[in-house]
C-alpha cells in the first residue's frame, strides 16, 4: 500500500537475461538512441525537405571517405576541420588567457568589481551572433574576425568563472593562513591555486562550449573553409542532408570533447568540494556548472 | 568607562534604517556598475576600436530611444517575450515529466540521461538553422529553440528535487490512501516546483540567446529580426542598439520579474514572511 | 467503529551493520479492541509503539503474526494524526482538510468546515500553514484525521512536540471531538500521566516489545487533569509503571550476570 518513491527498479527473478538486459541501465541508452532515430524518421516522413537518417549517413560516409557526391565535389572532411580546429584553439587560448587575468583582477578586487562586473554581466548576455555580425562589419571574411568572435564569444565565460573561483576562496582559509603566518607563495600555490582551479576547469568548459558554437558561427558568415562554412555551403545548395550531416559532426564532436576530456578534468579539479554529492546532483552541477550571467 | 549603553541607543535616530541604507548601497552599486561600464565602452570607442566600428554609448543612446519612441520597440520586443514564455512553457511540459522519471526509475534516468546532457551541448546556431528547415520562417522555430535548450536544466532540476520531497508528508498521504495522481498533483509537484523554477531562472540567459539566433535566421518580426535587418542594412549603431535593448530587457527580466515570481509562486514558505 | 486484532505480533528489523545484533521492536504481542473505545499504547522509548501503528496502518508489515483490522466487511478506514502536523505547506488549511476527503465539491468543504469548527479553527481555512502557531497546525491535523470518519484512527504521540499549555488544552478539544465523534482510537504516548487522562485502557509495552500490562482505566468523562480521581489512578499508574521498570532493569542485571564469563 506504501506509495514510496521507487528508487531501485527491483527485478528479482525476471526471466530470462534478455529482459535483465534490456533494462540494464546499457539498454535503457541504447533504447533512447533507437528511440531518437525514431523520431528523426518521423521529422522526414512529414516534411520532405528534411532528410533520412539512412540518406545523412550515406553523405557522411561519401564525405568522410573522400568520395564523389555525384562527381560534383569530392569530400573534403579532414580539410575542414583542420581549417576549423585552429581558430577554435586560439580563440579559446586567448579568450582563457585575458579571461583568468581579467578574472582575478576582478574577482580579488572589490573596487574593480564594483566597477567591472555589470559589464561581464553584459558581455556575457551578448548573443554569438551579434560578434559574429559585428566582426564580419570590422573585419570582412576570413580567420581573423572567426578567431575574434569565437574569443569574445568564449572570454566573459571564461571571467566569469574565475571571478566565482577567486571569490569562492573561503574568507576564513584565508584568514587562518595570514594567521598562521604562511608566507605569500605558499598561500598562493596550497591554497588559491587548487581553490580556484576547478572553477578555472569550469570556465574553461564553458569556453570551450560556447566557443564552438561561436565558430561555426563565425565561419558560417566569414570563412571560405571549415566546418561551419561547408555545413552552410549544403544549407545553400539545398543539400540538406549535407547539412544535418555536418551539424552531427559538430555535435558529435563537442559532445565527445566535453563528455570524455573536460568533464574528468573538472571533475578532478572539484574533488575536494565535490566529495559528498549523489549522482544526480552531481549531474546537475555539471549542467548548470558556471554563469550563465544568473 | 562611563555609561556605556548596549545598543542603539535613544529611537529618535537621524539615521537611514537598515532597509534604506541597504536599498541605498544596492543603488550606488547599480550606479558604480553602469558607469564602469560606460567608462570601458567609451575608452573602446574612443581609443581603440574607432568611432565608426564602435559608436560611443551617446550615439547608441539616441538611437535607443529612437527606438522606443517610435513604438518599434513594443512591435517587436512583444512578439519575442511571448515566443519566449511559451518557449519556457514547452520547456517546463517537457521538462517535468522527464525529471519526474529520471528522479524516480532507474530505468528512464539511464534512459534520457545521453538526451539531456547532449541537449545542453548542442550549440545554439543548430537550433536556429534546424528550425529553419523543418518549420520555414515561423513562430514555432524559437518557441521550439527556447524549449529544447531549457528543457534540460528543468528536467536535471526536478530529478534533483524529487530527492528532496518530505519523506513524512509521503507518509502521510500513505497513511490517509492518496492516490498517485493527487499525490504527484498535491505533494511532488509543489514540492519540486522550486527546483523547476530555478532550471528555468538559470536557462533564461541561455534561452534568450538562442532564441534570438533562430529569430535571427527565420522570423518576420521580432528583436532577432530586426538585429538581422539592421545588420543587412549595415548600420552598426541599429544594431548595437536593438542589442543593447534587449540586453537590457533581459537583465531587468532577469533581476526584477523572475525574482518576484518566484516570490510570489512560492510566497506560503515561512522564510518569505514577515 | 472497527475491531483491531493483533495475533502473536513479531516486528524485528534486521541489523544494520554486521557485527550488531537485529533489533525486536515488537515480541509476541496480542491483544483486542473493539468499538467506541480509547486505548492508549504506553512505553519507553524505543519499545516499539510508533512500529506497532506503522503496522496497523500498513505503512509496515510484520515480520510474523497477524494484525486485522475489520469494519463489518470492507476494509478498514484509517486516520492518522503524526507527532508534527504534516499539513501540505503549500496549500491552505481547508485545501489540506480537502486533500484527504475523497469527494469534492461543496458536500466535501462544508464538511471539513464541521470539523474545522470542532477545533475552533473554522476561521483559518484561507490560512497557510506556516501562519498557524505549532498547536494550531495540530489542531488542524487532528480535525483533517477526524474528518474522513474513520474506523479506526491511529495517534502517535501527537502532543508530544507541543508545549505543555498548547497540550493540555488539546487534550481537552480532543476528549471533546472523540465524545462527539465515537470513534476507536489507538494512542501512542510515552507520557503515562496523558494516557491515564485519555484512556479507557492502557495497554504497556516494555522495552523489547513485550506487553507487559493491559490495564483497563475506569473513570467518568469528561475527565480534566485537575480531578482528583484522575491525579490518583496517575499516580496508582506511574507506580506500576516505575515497578515495570525496576523489573527490567533487574533482569538486565541478571542477564548481563549470568553472561559475564
Amino acid at each position: 500500500m506504501s506509495i514510496a518513491l521507487e528508487r531501485r527498479a527491483v527485478r528479482g527473478g525476471a526471466p530470462g537475461a534478455i529482459r535483465r538486459a534490456v533494462t540494464s541501465d546499457i539498454g535503457a541508452r541504447i533504447a533512447s538512441y533507437l528511440f531518437l532515430l525514431l523520431v528523426w524518421q518521423l521529422i522526414a516522413l512529414y516534411e520532405d525537405r528534411f532528410p533520412t537518417p539512412a540518406e545523412v549517413f550515406g553523405f557522411l560516409w561519401i564525405e568522410v571517405t573522400a568520395g564523389s557526391h555525384g562527381g560534383v565535389v569530392r569530400g573534403q572532411f579532414l580539410e575542414h576541420f583542420a581549417a576549423t580546429l585552429p581558430r577554435f584553439a586560439l580563440g579559446i587560448a586567448i579568450s582563457m588567457a585575458l579571461g583568468m587575468v581579467t578574472g582575478v583582477v576582478i574577482g580579488a578586487s572589490k573596487v574593480a568589481e564594483a566597477l567591472f562586473k555589470d559589464t561581464l554581466l553584459v558581455l556575457l548576455a551578448l548573443p554569438a551572433i551579434i560578434w559574429a555580425f559585428l566582426t564580419q562589419m570590422w573585419l570582412g571574411l576570413g580567420d581573423d574576425a572567426v578567431v575574434i568572435t569565437t574569443f569574445l564569444s568564449a572570454f566573459p565565460f571564461a571571467a566569469v568563472n574565475v571571478v566565482q573561483g577567486v571569490q569562492a576562496i573561503p574568507r576564513d582559509l584565508r584568514r587562518m593562513s595570514s594567521a598562521f603566518g604562511v608566507s605569500t607563495y605558499r598561500r598562493f600555490r596550497y591554497l588559491q591555486v587548487p581553490a580556484v582551479t576547478g572553477y578555472v576547469f569550469a570556465g574553461l568548459r564553458f569556453a570551450v562550449i560556447i566557443g564552438w558554437n561561436a565558430v561555426l558561427l563565425g565561419e558560417w558568415f566569414s570563412a571560405s573553409e571549415g566546418v561551419g562554412w561547408r555545413s552552410r555551403y549544403w544549407y545553400d545548395a539545398n543539400r540538406y542532408k549535407g547539412f544535418v550531416g555536418w551539424v552531427l559532426v559538430f555535435i558529435l564532436f563537442i559532445v565527445l570533447l566535453d563528455r570524455l576530456v573536460l568533464v574528468r578534468l573538472q571533475r578532478r579539479a572539484f574533488r575536494w568540494r565535490d566529495a559528498q554529492l549523489s549522482a544526480i546532483e552531481r549531474e546537475a552541477e555539471e549542467v548548470q556548472l558556471g554563469v550563465t550571467g544568473a | 568607562m562611563g555609561s556605556t549603553t548596549v545598543g542603539r541607543g535613544p529611537r529618535r535616530d537621524t539615521r537611514l534604517s537598515l532597509a534604506a541604507r541597504r536599498r541605498l548601497r544596492g543603488v550606488l552599486g547599480f550606479v558604480v556598475g553602469v558607469g564602469g561600464f560606460l567608462l570601458v565602452w567609451t575608452l573602446l570607442s574612443e581609443f581603440i576600436v574607432g568611432k565608426f566600428l564602435l559608436p560611443p554609448p551617446l550615439e547608441i543612446g539616441q538611437e535607443m530611444w529612437g527606438i522606443v519612441r517610435t513604438g518599434a520597440f513594443l512591435d517587436h520586443f512583444v512578439p519575442t517575450i511571448m515566443r519566449l514564455g511559451y518557449g519556457f512553457g514547452l520547456a517546463l511540459v517537457i521538462g517535468f515529466p522527464i525529471g519526474y522519471l529520471m528522479g524516480t526509475s532507474r530505468y528512464w534516468r539511464a534512459f534520457f540521461h545521453d538526451m539531456v546532457i547532449v541537449a545542453g551541448s548542442i550549440p545554439g546556431i543548430t537550433y536556429a538553422v534546424m528550425a529553419l528547415v523543418v518549420l520555414g520562417i515561423s513562430v514555432l522555430g524559437p518557441v521550439i529553440s527556447v524549449g529544447l535548450v531549457s528543457m534540460p536544466y528543468v528536467a536535471i532540476n526536478v530529478a534533483e528535487g524529487l530527492d528532496s520531497v518530505d519523506r513524512r508528508l509521503m507518509q502521510m498521504s500513505d497513511a490517509f490512501s492518496r492516490r498517485r495522481v493527487d499525490v504527484v498533483r498535491h505533494v511532488l509537484v509543489p514540492s519540486v516546483a522550486p527546483f523547476a523554477f530555478a532550471g528555468v531562472r538559470l536557462s533564461f540567459a541561455l534561452a534568450w540567446k538562442v532564441e534570438q539566433l533562430t529569430e535571427v535566421f527565420g522570423s518576420s518580426k521580432g528583436v532577432g529580426f530586426q538585429i538581422r535587418k539592421e545588420f543587412e542594412d549595415f548600420s552598426i549603431p541599429g544594431m548595437l542598439a536593438w542589442v543593447l535593448l534587449f540586453i537590457v530587457f533581459m537583465i531587468l527580466v532577469e533581476r526584477f520579474v523572475l525574482v518576484r515570481l518566484e516570490r510570489y509562486l512560492f510566497r506560503w514558505r515561512l522564510e518569505d514572511q514577515g | 467503529m472497527a475491531t483491531l486484532r493483533v495475533d502473536h505480533l513479531n516486528k524485528t528489523f534486521p541489523a544494520i551493520e554486521r557485527g550488531s545484533e537485529s533489533t525486536t521492536a515488537i515480541d509476541d504481542l496480542s491483544f483486542e479492541l473493539s468499538g467506541y473505545v480509547f486505548v492508549s499504547v504506553v512505553g519507553p522509548s524505543g519499545c516499539g509503539k510508533s512500529t506497532l501503528l506503522n503496522i496497523v496502518s500498513a505503512i509496515d508489515a510484520p515480520t510474523t503474526g497477524t494484525v486485522s483490522v475489520f469494519e463489518g466487511d470492507r476494509p478498514a478506514r484509517f486516520g492518522y494524526v503524526f507527532q508534527d502536523p504534516r499539513l501540505l505547506p503549500w496549500r491552505t488549511v481547508m485545501q489540506n482538510m480537502l486533500y484527504v476527503q475523497d469527494g469534492k465539491g461543496s458536500d466535501a468543504h462544508d464538511h471539513a468546515l464541521d470539523y474545522l469548527g470542532m477545533v475552533g479553527l473554522e476561521d483559518a481555512g484561507g490560512k497557510f500553514p506556516s501562519q498557524l502557531s505549532g498547536g494550531m497546525q495540530q489542531r488542524v491535523g487532528i480535525a483533517r484525521a477526524f474528518s474522513v470518519e474513520p474506523d479506526l484512527l491511529l495517534m502517535d504521540e501527537p502532543f508530544s512536540h507541543l508545549d505543555a499549555i498548547t497540550a493540555r488544552s488539546l487534550r481537552e478539544q480532543l476528549q471533546e471531538i472523540w465524545v462527539r465523534t465515537k470513534k476507536t482510537v489507538l494512542f501512542v504516548t510515552h507520557d503515562v500521566m496523558e494516557a491515564v487522562q485519555l484512556s479507557d485502557r492502557i495497554i504497556v509495552l516494555a522495552q523489547g516489545g513485550r506487553l507487559y500490562a493491559d490495564i483497563p482505566i475506569e473513570l467518568p468523562r469528561p475527565r480534566r487533569a485537575s480531578d482528583t480521581a484522575v491525579a490518583t489512578a496517575q499516580a496508582q499508574i506511574l507506580q506500576r509503571f516505575e515497578a515495570m521498570q525496576e523489573e527490567v532493569e533487574q533482569t538486565r542485571g541478571d542477564a548481563e550476570v549470568s553472561a559475564a564469563p
